[in-house]
């Protein structure tokens, strides 16, 4: 398909991982626009996130999610069989995760804190929310390539895996980012 | 279905040529279906402006309601950003770049066609608010609070919404796609500093859409929150409405240059072919684009000098909106210098690149004027503005646009435009806009404001407003012409030769219109002119 | 001192001057190359040049000098501006102090002192005045462009603007943020007058009403009968209306009706009553059906409000 081509084959040289790079960088923007948000009404909402955030409980779940980086990463190193398992596993922790997500949501919805209550469940609901509806189109990339590659006697290309890897490796980035800004950021 | 066996299929009956539209894959194809979106919405959108100016012919008239007006002059804009220039510029990368870098086709045909049925199904949705109770009335830019359910009762807005989320997800995966296709799919000697300058344009246009779109994607899903789950985003009770301001330009002043750089790339096409010489500056032309885009990121307040600021806030801006007028003068003085000892040919395509460059001057003086904060405390939301940006993106961006259709029609569907016709279809654009725009310099200093749908007698404003009404009509006949003289030659029998201008760039290596794979042999170039060095096998391009 | 507009329209024409003189300078090269180079028979193959570097730098250098020009001549007017705010250096007047609340399409102005007055804002001549800014609904922007340069006005913030009149007179303007469907019948109208007048003008706007007397007496059972008072407040009457409405005690001593819509005098007052969607549709005022009668009365009444 590609004729030729300019330059060396390297990491950005394959279209796919380049593409999925650019893409990354786009939703980079995207997330940081949402969190530029939220900083500019901090000051609004800090005194709600204080009094019903549960910093201890999030982080448990969060050590879930970044440690499914790790089994991702295991799970690109080796496509087939074996990375299948890894697969699996990266979906079941971030299944968990968003488990702990959704019962966070019905903690703070049954204490009357809702989208149109105030400021802070205007901008709390929109960014944890944004960021795991990322999560959730991952787990579904992750079952698709898992999927794919057990129909198809692993006939998925590496780069698809790569791609999946570098995305839900984002997405674990951005938790990163948005765990410091919701809720470490109510201990400063 | 392959691009190979669309081409294959004989193109007897009508009924399986749109199917072909529909399937269709290969960047060609979808280019021109970009084109063809974009030319329908630009029909569309002058259509509404010109409602929009029989109303303010004279004062007190009721041509259309107040609300109706209101709907209307915020399709017109919304429409003509996001619906005819982007996807028109969008077009030409669409079609143009894989051939003038050599290539056979983008790197990712399928996606490419999706971004381009993305970008209509958003129009379509943006236009289907009109039967589903109202279209979207709070201005192209939709400011909150009255772009909130409170001061926006209609589903218009959330069409709004919904339509340009839809069709800016489509110009996102647009740009990844050029992207990645113009730095992985260039020919055998094709380096960076040998593209095509319509290539660089398009390049850095596309590093600003993924920077730009996805903060209007934040702002959208936010505002459509708002709306429907009671958030406070910008509610102006407890959230702040100058976030919208703030979100919306970030990615709204960056989207006037993803508007105005591939223009700048038509014009560096089509002037040093009709001036026979090679572009001035080449290095300079890339590099201010590079500064034009940065500098794009750090401007946005500056159509917030009047909500109130602090005065360092104002100073930052006013700075780095009059800095990025230093990189745009460069531009216009190396297209100066490539006519300034050519042999220029004034084809159509020609008429309208001068054209441009001369009312590009004209936006982009009026835009440092605007940068001087005092000036903009009484002019902006006036007049003013709206002659300023028409002259930017009509007397800019379309004229630009006309240039490259006259340009590379031959190579698009192996037909001449009438050069005659052509001419008509100048002068009447060039005297119909200035007709139209330049008055509205005056009403705007005279203190009219703009979005009004009528206004008061004998504040002397009925003379400027008529010409203006005058100028667009003379500015809709125009268009009929062009419309007229594509329709015209298309009926004609093919006659366009692979190279009818005698150009340098790669796309008139191939036939007119290039085959399905684009060259028959993969080229390869050891300039940034390769068919100069071909036919003056004496004097290459370094 | 002087109007801001006054030191603006200075520096305006001193940058439209530079602009002008580019725009003159680069549209001369343009032709002028045009001309020159345009394609003639026998004219030979024209030399293929690459660039020069020293004209690259000539051209990114002028334009930056010419904006280091604007940009200092910028920062004097803002200066200018900037130092007559909060307190006017040069004269030794305390500045009047006036809260605009701009509404869905109406001016409201609060005085200290309890005077308040809808759509026209009356100032003394030579006494700078300091405007206080504040929306009811969404962001309105005030733009008197004689006086003074403009001000948007955000839901949630109070911006600031100086209005400065050297001559007594008429001064017309208008809000210039798109604000909604009646936008452009949301006109402003400042007169400016000497001092003793603008006093007088002050006390009544601070007064009650007169008592009506005769027909006028009968419009005031009318207005108070009628859903008028839902919204308008009338002192005097007992009408205090909700806010949303134009203030009615002196609406007859002014020269517009409907916020410039329409000249008020009876017989406009009469057509606006009878239906005012007609004259502005969308706006709030509703069509409340009167026979003719109450409807006379009425209109005496409301003209008789002075």
């Amino acid at each position: 398909m590609i004729a030729h081509r300019a330059g060396t084959p390297s990491f950005f040289g394959e279209k796919h991982v380049l593409a999925m790079c650019v893409f990354i960088a786009s939703e980079s923007i995207f997330f940081l626009s949402v969190i530029a948000i939220y900083l500019a009404y901090r000051q609004a909402t800090l005194g709600t996130a204080r009094a019903n955030l549960d910093v201890t409980r999030t982080f448990l779940f969060s050590l879930l999610l970044f440690s499914s980086s790790a089994t991702m990463a295991l799970a690109a190193r080796s496509p087939g069989p074996r990375g299948r398992r890894w697969l699996l596993v990266t979906a079941g922790l971030g299944a968990v995760f968003l488990g702990g997500q959704v019962s966070e949501y019905v903690r703070l919805l049954a204490g009357g804190i809702r989208p149109s209550s105030d400021l802070f469940g205007t901008t709390f609901f929109t960014l944890t929310g944004l960021h795991g509806v990322h999560v959730l189109v991952g787990l579904v990339a992750i079952v698709a390539v898992a999927a794919v590659s057990w129909l198809r006697g692993d006939a998925v290309r590496p780069t698809a895996w790569e791609s999946v890897s570098l995305y839900w490796h984002f997405v674990d980035a951005v938790w990163v980012v948005v765990f410091t800004t919701v809720y470490l950021g109510t201990f400063v | 279905m392959t691009t190979a066996e669309v081409a294959a299929v004989p193109r007897q009956q009508a009924g399986d040529r749109y199917a072909l539209w529909l399937r269709t894959v290969d960047h060609k194809d979808v280019g021109i279906l970009y084109l063809l979106t974009g030319v329908a919405f630009f029909v569309i959108g002058g259509l509404e402006a010109l409602v929009l100016r029989l109303q303010l012919a004279a004062p007190r008239q009721g041509v259309v309601d107040p609300h109706l007006y209101d709907q209307l002059f915020t399709m017109h804009g919304t429409t003509m950003v996001f619906l005819v220039m982007v996807p028109l510029l969008i077009g030409f990368a669409n079609y143009l770049v894989p051939l003038m870098i050599g290539a056979s086709d983008v790197a990712f045909p399928r996606l490419n066609a999706l971004s381009f049925w993305l970008t209509l199904f958003g129009g379509l949705l943006l236009y289907f608010s009109f039967v589903a109770g109202g279209a979207p009335d709070a201005g192209w830019f939709s400011y909150a609070p009255l772009a909130e359910r409170a001061g926006s009762a209609t589903s218009g807005v959330d069409y709004y919404i919904l339509g340009l989320g839809v069709a800016g997800a489509g110009t996102i995966i647009g740009a990844i796609n050029l992207l990645v296709t113009i730095a992985l799919l260039r020919c055998p000697g094709m380096t960076f500093g040998r593209l095509p300058l319509f290539v660089w344009m398009v390049l850095v246009t596309s590093v600003l859409i993924l920077g730009a779109y996805p903060a209007f994607s934040a702002a959208l899903v936010m505002l459509f929150l708002d709306r429907h789950l009671g958030a406070h985003f910008f509610d102006g009770a407890g959230g702040d409405p100058l976030l919208w301001q703030h979100v919306f330009w970030f990615f709204g002043h960056p989207e006037v240059y993803i508007m105005a750089l591939p223009a700048f790339g038509i014009i560096s096409e089509v002037v040093p072919v009709f001036s026979g010489k090679r572009i001035f500056g080449y290095r300079f032309m890339a590099g201010s684009a590079v500064a034009i885009a940065f500098l794009s990121f750090s401007v946005w307040a500056h159509h917030m000098f009047a909500v109130g600021l602090s005065t360092a806030e104002n100073i930052f801006f006013a700075v780095s909106s009059m800095l990025i007028a230093v990189p745009t003068g460069v531009k216009i003085f190396n297209w100066l210098a490539t006519m300034w000892g050519g042999r220029i040919r004034f084809t159509v395509a020609m008429l309208f690149a001068v054209g441009f460059i001369a009312m590009f001057l004209i936006g982009g003086l009026t835009g440092v004027t605007l940068a001087v904060v005092p000036i903009d405390w009484q002019v902006t939301d006036s007049y003013y503005v709206v002659a300023h940006l028409h002259y930017v993106l009509f007397g800019g961006t379309m004229f630009a646009l006309f240039a490259g259709a006259y340009y590379w029609w031959p190579k698009m569907t192996g037909r001449f435009l009438s050069e005659r016709l052509g001419r008509a279809h100048f002068w009447g654009t060039f005297i119909g806009f200035n007709l139209t725009f330049l008055p509205m310099h005056w009403l705007g200093v005279q203190g009219m404001p703009r979005r009004v749908y009528t206004y008061p007698a004998g504040v002397g404003w009925e003379g400027s407003n008529l010409a203006a009404t005058i100028g667009a009509l003379v500015l809709g006949l125009a268009t009929l012409v062009f419309l007229f003289n594509a329709a015209r030659s298309l009926r004609g029998a093919p006659s366009a030769p692979a190279d009818p201008w005698d150009a340098w760039t790669l796309e008139w290596a191939t036939t007119s219109p290039p085959p399905t794979h684009n060259f028959e042999a993969a080229p390869a170039v050891r300039s940034a002119r390769p068919l100069w060095d071909r036919k003056h096998p004496d004097l290459p391009d370094r | 001192m002087r109007p801001s507009a006054e030191a603006i329209a200075d520096l305006a024409l001193v940058v439209g001057a530079i602009a002008l003189g580019i725009f003159l300078l680069v549209t001369g090269v343009l032709l002028a190359t045009m001309w020159r180079y345009r394609l003639r028979p026998g004219a030979p193959e024209p030399r293929q040049i690459a660039g020069d570097l020293r004209l690259e730098i000539g051209w990114t250098v002028a334009p930056l000098l010419a904006l280091a020009a604007v940009f200092v001549l910028m920062l004097g007017t803002m200066r200018e501006i900037g130092a007559s705010l909060p307190i006017a250096a040069d004269t030794d007047r305390i500045p009047l102090r006036v809260t605009v609340v701009a509404h869905q399409f109406w001016w409201e102005y609060r005085f200290d002192g309890g005077a308040v007055a809808a759509n026209e804002l009356h100032i003394p001549v030579g006494v700078p005045v300091e405007l206080d800014l504040v929306a009811a609904d969404v962001i309105h922007d005030f733009w008197v462009p004689a006086l003074a340069g403009k001000s948007d006005i955000v839901p949630g913030k109070t911006n600031h603007l100086r209005l400065f009149a050297r001559q007594p007179g008429t001064y017309e303007g208008a809000c210039a943020e798109f604000c909604g469907v009646q936008h452009a019948w949301m006109r402003l109208v400042v007169f400016a007058e000497p001092e003793p007048e603008f006093d007088r003008w002050l006390a009544v706007q601070g007064a009650a009403r007169q008592a009506p007397a005769g027909e006028a007496a009968r419009g005031e059972q009318v207005f108070l009968r009628n859903v008028c008072v839902s919204c308008h407040a009338l002192r005097g009457t007992g009408a205090a209306g909700n806010g949303a409405a134009p203030d009615l005690t002196h609406v007859g001593g002014r020269t517009t009706i409907g916020t410039g819509v329409l000249r008020n005098d009876a017989a406009a007052m009469r057509a606006w009553l009878a239906d005012p969607q007609r004259y502005k549709p969308g706006s709030a005022m509703p069509l409340v059906r009167l026979d003719p009668g109450d409807l006379d009365a009425l209109v005496a009444y409301m003209e008789s409000l002075h």
